[in-house]
């Protein structure tokens, strides 16, 4: 059995050697760069969110003002929708480098204007941004590699093993404190710097201790696949440079190969229509509108909006050839007919990520990252629930212009102060990643 | 010297996959004897020593030290033999001092500093290098240093590999004087070595190993060392 003694000798003993303290140096300065790099980039969103925010504002006040119906205030009041930053977000920039995290957008067909930056099936490319989660689930293994690789390899070859199993009066004790006095400390320089940044960045305990618990858990696997490498009878006469590289082309395979593999695979065989597609779909459907009898416009838009079914009719003093109803039922109907698309790239964007999620079973690395992304709500189902909150959104400013357009109120700045204001979601458990809001 | 059986071989063979190491080995050590395994290189002088030392198993027959069974009581042979391996390589980066508190920690062995003290000084080692990284340390010195840490366990059996190997020969008169008077206190010494001089001077009973197999054995009469011709003769005869 361990005693307190054998902690604290093997303590000093470990802590007599340099290089330990020196990788336990590197450890807590990446750290704190990649925690301070995500923080950055978390403050700089922010900031862009704010100041869009402001200027949101500003703008549609002086297109309200400047318009005297609610066609032409619908048509040029833009809105922003956004996804702040969650607390945690610092740690873990995870999709929010690949998916779009802010939008403008206004009354006219919403695909197109979601769509206009298409993304590439985000769900494996991790190896990207310099971030907390980067260092903790493919930096980490390789400094726990480097620590433990030579723990009984190292003593074999000085020859020393023999004597400290038969001097000792628990060898295992003698091991196992050793891993402790390495681990606990790696894991102290690793998250120390991480709790600060959190409880500075206001974040929940609980979540902070998630992470916690989380990169604790990836130390603990890759600790057990160095130890079971290094201890396996089948390696026993392995040098300690070649357990070395044993283990660090379980990492490549695991850490590289897998995920890429499988990347490529996933993509391959999950077929996503392309963001482009749906953007010149629905464009395709609006732009043909001109050209296309109104009726046919009209049935389209009451198969979907029947309560307006008996508001068609045009004022031909007013209105001329053209109408605002009719424009935004267009719109509308581009919608509609990009929707088969869209719902298509969602479904596929959940299904590679849900696939991937199986797939990081057979990679730590992969699924801390991914976990850590789960717990700072930058994963693709967060991502996913953004792209929904602003079909949500988009859904209520059409309900709002729909009732002004087809019943035709007298139109007054008054009746605009009850325009629909976007509200970024505070759900944190995914609840929409289906679009159930809609 | 006592005839109590301290170290027994009995009927004692060792098997690595399909090659057989070690072949029926009989022999006991007494308590305060010292007894040399004299062999080649490849005799399985080694193997018998680790499989006493409970870091080999024994795949048939016993090797018993203090009446523990060394293969399925290894931790209980451990804890009362002391091991003085072939090539002493303590941690260099540690000094003397700190590899013998080290290793007693490891051990569980609590002494105070002056007992480290008079443990280094019984053993001849110079105090000037006492605070030195052992890494600046000559065999002998290291030597010397772990044969203090033998005496700090106060180990009843001492297991010694090819200890006199690389030393100049006043270290040997040195170790030899050292494992002489150690028995003489009544601790039970099994070496194993190709040194037939060094065994000759320090052994009461030297036992001759060839390829897994005891081929001869000289033991000492009266205080007169063993014939070293003779012994010579039978270990040559034998490699040849």
């Amino acid at each position: 059995m361990m005693r307190f003694t054998d902690l604290k000798r093997e303590a000093n003993f470990v802590f007599g050697h340099r290089q330990i303290k020196l990788t336990l140096l590197v450890v807590f300065l990446l750290s704190v760069v990649s925690l301070w790099s995500g923080y950055a980039e978390m403050q700089e969103q922010q900031a862009t969110i704010e100041r869009l925010l402001e200027k949101d504002q500003i703008e549609r006040e002086a297109v309200i003002t400047q318009q005297s119906n609610f066609g032409m205030v619908a048509y040029y009041a833009f809105h922003l929708t956004y996804a702040p930053p969650s607390p945690l977000a610092f740690a873990a920039v995870g999709e929010r480098d690949v998916f779009p995290w802010k939008h403008r957008i206004r009354m006219l067909a919403l695909e197109g204007q979601i769509y206009e930056s298409d993304t590439d099936n985000p769900e494996l490319a991790f190896l990207g941004r310099f971030d907390f989660a980067f260092v903790t689930s493919i930096l980490l293994p390789l400094f726990i590699i480097l620590l433990l690789y030579d723990l009984k390899a190292k003593e074999r070859e000085a020859r020393r093993f023999d004597l400290l199993n038969v001097t000792a009066r628990n060898a295992h004790a003698i091991w196992t404190s050793r891993v402790l006095v390495t681990l606990v400390p790696l894991a102290l320089v690793t998250l120390t710097p991480f709790v600060v940044f959190g409880l500075a960045n206001g974040a929940p305990v609980l979540s902070i201790l998630t992470v916690c618990a989380i990169v604790i858990g990836n130390i603990a696997i890759w600790s057990a696949i160095v130890l079971v490498i290094g201890t396996a009878k089948r390696f026993a006469n392995f040098s300690a440079t070649h357990l070395a590289s044993v283990m660090l082309g379980v990492w490549l395979v695991t850490t590289v190969i897998v995920p890429v593999t499988a990347h490529t695979v996933i993509n391959s065989v999950i077929e996503t229509p392309e963001g482009g597609d749906i953007v010149l779909t629905q464009r395709e459907a609006v732009n043909s509108a001109w050209d296309k009898p109104v009726e046919d416009t009209w049935r389209a838009f009451i198969a979907t909006h029947p309560q307006w079914a008996d508001y068609t009719e045009f004022d031909p003093e007013r209105d001329s050839s053209f109408n605002w109803k009719w424009y935004y039922a267009f719109q509308q109907v581009g919608d509609q007919t990009a929707s088969e698309l869209s719902r298509g790239f969602q479904a596929s964007t959940l299904q590679k990520d849900t696939i991937a999620s199986y797939v990081a079973l057979f990679s730590p690395s992969l699924l801390t990252q991914r976990l850590l992304s789960s717990a700072a709500d930058t994963d693709v189902e967060a991502m996913v629930s953004y792209e929904n909150d602003v079909r949500a959104f988009h859904k209520s400013l059409r309900k709002f212009y729909y009732y002004h357009l087809f019943k035709d109120p007298e139109f007054s700045q008054e009746s605009l102060k009850a325009l629909p204001q976007f509200t970024p979601s505070t759900d944190t458990s995914h609840n929409n990643r289906s679009g159930k809001k809609e | 010297m006592q005839i109590n059986s301290v170290i027994c071989a009995n009927a004692l063979t060792v098997r690595v996959d399909d090659r057989t190491l070690l072949d029926n080995l009989n022999f006991s050590v007494g308590k305060g004897e010292v007894f040399a395994l004299l062999g080649g290189n490849g005799a399985g002088k080694s193997t018998t020593l680790k499989t006493f030392l409970g870091l080999m198993k024994a795949s048939s027959g016993s090797a018993t030290v203090l009446g523990h069974n060394a293969t399925t009581y290894p931790n209980d042979v451990q804890k009362s033999v002391a091991y003085l391996p072939e090539s002493v390589t303590l941690y260099g980066h540690l000094s003397g001092l700190e590899n013998i508190r080290y290793f007693l920690s490891v051990a569980g062995v609590a002494k105070s500093d002056d007992d480290i003290f008079a443990a280094l000084r019984k053993v001849a080692l110079q105090e000037d290098s006492w605070h030195k990284a052992l890494s600046n340390y000559s065999k002998g010195m290291r030597q010397k240093t772990a044969i203090a840490l033998a005496l700090l366990r106060n180990a009843p059996v001492l297991f010694l590999d090819e200890p006199t190997s690389g030393l100049d020969p006043a270290a040997i008169d040195e170790f030899n004087a050292l494992v002489s008077e150690l028995a003489a206190n009544g601790a039970t010494i099994f070496m194993v070595t190709h040194d037939v001089y060094g065994a000759c001077q320090v052994a009461h009973r030297i036992v001759l190993l060839s390829n897994g197999i005891l081929t001869g054995s000289f033991e000492r009469i009266g205080d007169a060392p063993i014939d070293t011709e003779a012994v010579h003769a039978a270990f040559a005869g034998r490699k040849a």
